[in-house]
């Protein structure tokens, strides 16, 4: 059994239970036996006593003597009231069956009742005549008591006693009767001692019920009430019920289920909501993609359908003209299919992250669009304090590229054209940016420029896509991406952050089409 | 005694609270004398007793005014009945000179007080047994101390006559009463008296009054009445009564034979 358990509880309280009840049933025991040996020790001097008076014969005189000295001042004062009176105390010891009290004139004076039924009633047998005589006369079982009522002589008149029997058989009745009195006393004696038992029992029980039902049920009663609120989707309110028993197990387990599902339900809510966006991202991309691809094919069947009415004229140089257009609007979707399938890559293919020194890279980023700086007249600085990144290299080296074109674009023909590529500290991190001093975005068009095939000149080169692919392949790495500048001839720096170094292993693969927004070249 | 008026008390307290009067606490005295000197303190200030009690106490303390009767039992008055051995030769009052009659206890207004006043009315002297007297003319009595008693002595020679109330001789055994003879009748007298000492208030005096009449109107107050020595209800006192009482003052001369 477990200790501090519920079992151990139980039989704790129990144990307790059961000790009361023992020792209440001992304590019951032990006051009637007390009682019943105290009652037996009077039974016993009763008996002796009973036994003792016995002499039945010298008690009658010893009676009778007494009773005639007693009555005397009543009988001679013809005190009726008085005698009734003492004739009632006399029935209470003796089994007193008539009690005739006599006068001088050998007439019934009392009967010792209110109805005196036999006053006056003249006495006609033999009666003692000297003072102090008694005459005893047995009639089956009652005994009949005759003497003179006299003191000094002086004779007031008889008393006329009738014992309804013996009186070692009154004696008998009387033990007999204090028995049954006894036993009856007995009897009330073990149901109080009962009712009494049974009432501290039942208190007892009743205090121990309540207590183990308190003990039990409040902390029943809370988890039901948080299994409801789990139930609910309330997940923040945790059971707070420390036990070092079953129940305190059920709770803890309560409160880790209740962490596990919140945990589940915010990746769900994440997913959800990344889903979403993903959803309305593809939605985006589906119309712009249509959209942007609509276009070559417009022109490539607008020039083929001239170049069929060019044919129909011989005119050579309309039709090779018609040709062209029809090539060049090719070339043009063809770019935008490479620029879609790089675009899509990002999300399926992963490379494992490495440590990546960021100036040898952007080094290289430069290198790979030297003709169109070349071209632009562009001046590149890189920063000589570029850390060390862990990322997908081939990805850092995109973003890098895409944004020095993108900046040498912006910056053909401006003089003294400028392109920096630093490092600042950010909010907690480093960003890193891209910097130009070209033509500038208008404020309003900042976010717009990550969004696919946007192109804020409608003239310039490219597809529109790089600038996506940079947000998207930095978001990939978990980090931001985006534009800053002070308005049109003000310069753009396009800025990006990346997780600090031992963060993830590698670049996780988002799931969903690419970013549905996307650069523009300006 | 308290037991057997508190709860007729209790009532009165009920009944006058309203008004602002505040019953005291009960008094048992216990003798004449007692009682007179607490209503000249004006420690009392209404009295339940029988006739002649209250007319000792009228007379003696001069602070006590009768106001109500009181009914026991059903029996609004009473008489005293003379009796004598049914083969005796005693026929009237006047055959009682020289001979002895056997009263109860001066106290008793039955059977003492009033058989006394009867003789005396009727122009008879009476006095106790044992002063020595021998004017045969004279009506003897000796004290027997109860009604029964009083029979058997009469009875058995110990005297001539008693005299006790009506109540009484019917209450008699029969073996006992069947012995006897009714000779004389006195006039009835009221079965008991509420009187207020003469210092008390007469609205508290008239608002108590009015409640003590009333108190046999309603159940509670009954049984409070029948608890008190079964008293049935109380009474104004008639102009008859008054009359009666008025008698009995004069003729009874109180303060002589009666403690």
């Amino acid at each position: 059994m477990r200790v501090g358990g519920i079992g151990a509880r139980y039989a704790a309280w129990i144990s307790t239970l059961a000790l009361v009840l023992l020792a209440t049933a001992l304590g019951a025991a032990g006051v009637i036996a007390f009682r019943e040996s105290r009652l037996v020790q009077e039974e016993i001097h009763g008996a002796v006593a009973a036994a003792r008076a016995a002499d039945e014969d010298a008690a009658l005189r010893g009676t009778g003597r007494y009773l005639a000295r007693h009555l005397f001042n009543a009988l001679y004062q013809l005190d009726v009231e008085r005698l009734n009176e003492e004739i009632e105390q006399v029935r209470g010891w003796l089994p007193i069956e008539s009690f005739l009290v006599l006068d001088r004139d050998r007439r019934v004076l009392t009967d010792g009742t209110t109805e005196n039924a036999r006053y006056g009633d003249p006495f006609a047998e033999e009666l003692p005549s000297e003072a102090g005589a008694l005459q005893i006369l047995r009639r089956g079982s009652a005994t009949e008591m005759r003497f003179v009522v006299a003191t000094g002589g002086v004779v007031a008149g008889w008393g006329v006693v009738t014992l309804a029997e013996a009186p070692w058989q009154a004696s008998l009745r009387r033990l007999e009767a204090r028995t049954t009195d006894l036993w009856a006393g007995r009897r009330a004696s073990l149901l109080s001692i009962g009712a009494v038992a049974c009432a501290v029992t039942l208190g007892l029980g009743l205090l121990t019920a309540l207590r183990l039902s308190r003990s039990l049920a409040r902390p029943l009663t809370e988890m039901s009430r948080a299994a409801g609120e789990i139930a609910a989707g309330n997940l923040d309110q945790p059971l707070t019920l420390d036990s070092p028993d079953e129940l305190g197990d059920l709770a803890r387990s309560l409160n880790r289920m209740a962490g596990n599902l919140r945990a589940h339900e915010d990746a769900l809510r994440a997913e959800r909501s990344d889903l979403a966006a993903k959803n309305a991202e593809l939605e985006r991309f589906t119309y712009t993609v249509s959209h942007d691809l609509k276009s070559p094919l417009v022109t490539i069947r607008g020039f083929a359908g001239l170049a069929v009415d060019d044919l129909a004229k011989r005119d050579v140089e309309r039709v090779r003209h018609d040709l062209e257009r029809i090539l060049a609007a090719s070339e043009k979707m063809e770019h935008l299919l490479q620029d879609l399938l790089e675009l899509s890559r990002i999300g399926r293919v992963a490379n494992p992250a490495e440590d990546v020194p960021l100036g040898t890279v952007a080094q290289e980023a430069v290198e790979l669009v030297r003709g169109t700086l070349d071209r632009g007249g562009a001046e590149v600085e890189i920063a000589k304090d570029l850390p060390v990144v862990r990322a997908d290299r081939r990805r850092l080296l995109e973003v890098l590229q895409n944004l020095v074109e993108n900046a040498a674009k912006f910056t053909a023909g401006c003089p003294s054209a400028r392109i920096e590529i630093g490092v600042r500290s950010g909010s907690g991190e480093p960003v890193f940016y891209v910097r130009d001093n070209g033509r500038g975005i208008e404020a309003r068009f900042l976010e717009r420029v990550f969004e696919l095939f946007e192109k804020l000149e409608a003239g310039s080169a490219g597809t529109g896509v790089g600038l996506a692919l940079v947000r998207r392949i930095v978001e990939a790495h978990g980090g931001r991406a985006w534009a800053e500048s002070e308005g049109p001839g003000r310069g753009a720096t396009f800025c990006f952050t990346l997780p600090q170094r031992g963060g993830a292993a590698a670049v996780p693969t988002p799931a969903g089409p690419p970013a549905a927004g996307s650069t523009a070249t300006r | 005694m308290l037991r057997v008026f508190g709860e007729l008390l209790a009532r009165l307290r009920e009944r006058l609270a309203p008004a602002g009067i505040e019953v005291g606490d009960l008094v048992v005295a216990r003798e004449v004398d007692d009682l007179s000197q607490r209503l000249v303190r004006g420690e009392v200030d209404f009295v339940i007793e029988t006739v002649f009690p209250t007319l000792v106490l009228q007379e003696r303390s001069r602070r006590l005014s009768p106001a109500l009767v009181v009914v026991r039992r059903g029996q609004r008055e009473y008489r005293s009945v003379f009796f004598t051995k049914r083969d005796g030769p005693i026929r009237s009052l006047a055959d009682l000179r020289g001979r002895t009659l056997v009263l109860q206890v001066p106290r008793s207004t039955s059977a003492f007080a009033l058989p006394k006043a009867e003789l005396e009315r009727a122009g008879l002297s009476v006095g106790p047994a044992d002063n020595g007297t021998a004017d045969r003319h004279h009506v003897r009595y000796v004290l027997a101390l109860s009604e029964i008693n009083q029979a058997v002595w009469v009875l058995h020679g110990r005297g001539d006559a008693g005299a006790f109330n009506d109540g009484d001789w019917t209450a008699l055994p029969d073996r006992i009463r069947s012995q006897l003879r009714v000779f004389h009748e006195t006039r009835p007298v009221v079965r008991g008296l509420l009187s207020f000492r003469t210092g008390v208030e007469p609205r508290v005096r008239r608002l108590a009054e009015e409640a003590l009449a009333s108190l046999d109107e309603d159940e509670a107050g009954r049984a409070a009445l029948a608890a008190a020595v079964g008293v049935t209800r109380f009474e104004p006192l008639t102009a008859a009564d008054r009359q009666e009482l008025r008698g009995l003052a004069t003729v009874l001369r109180p303060g002589g034979s009666a403690r």
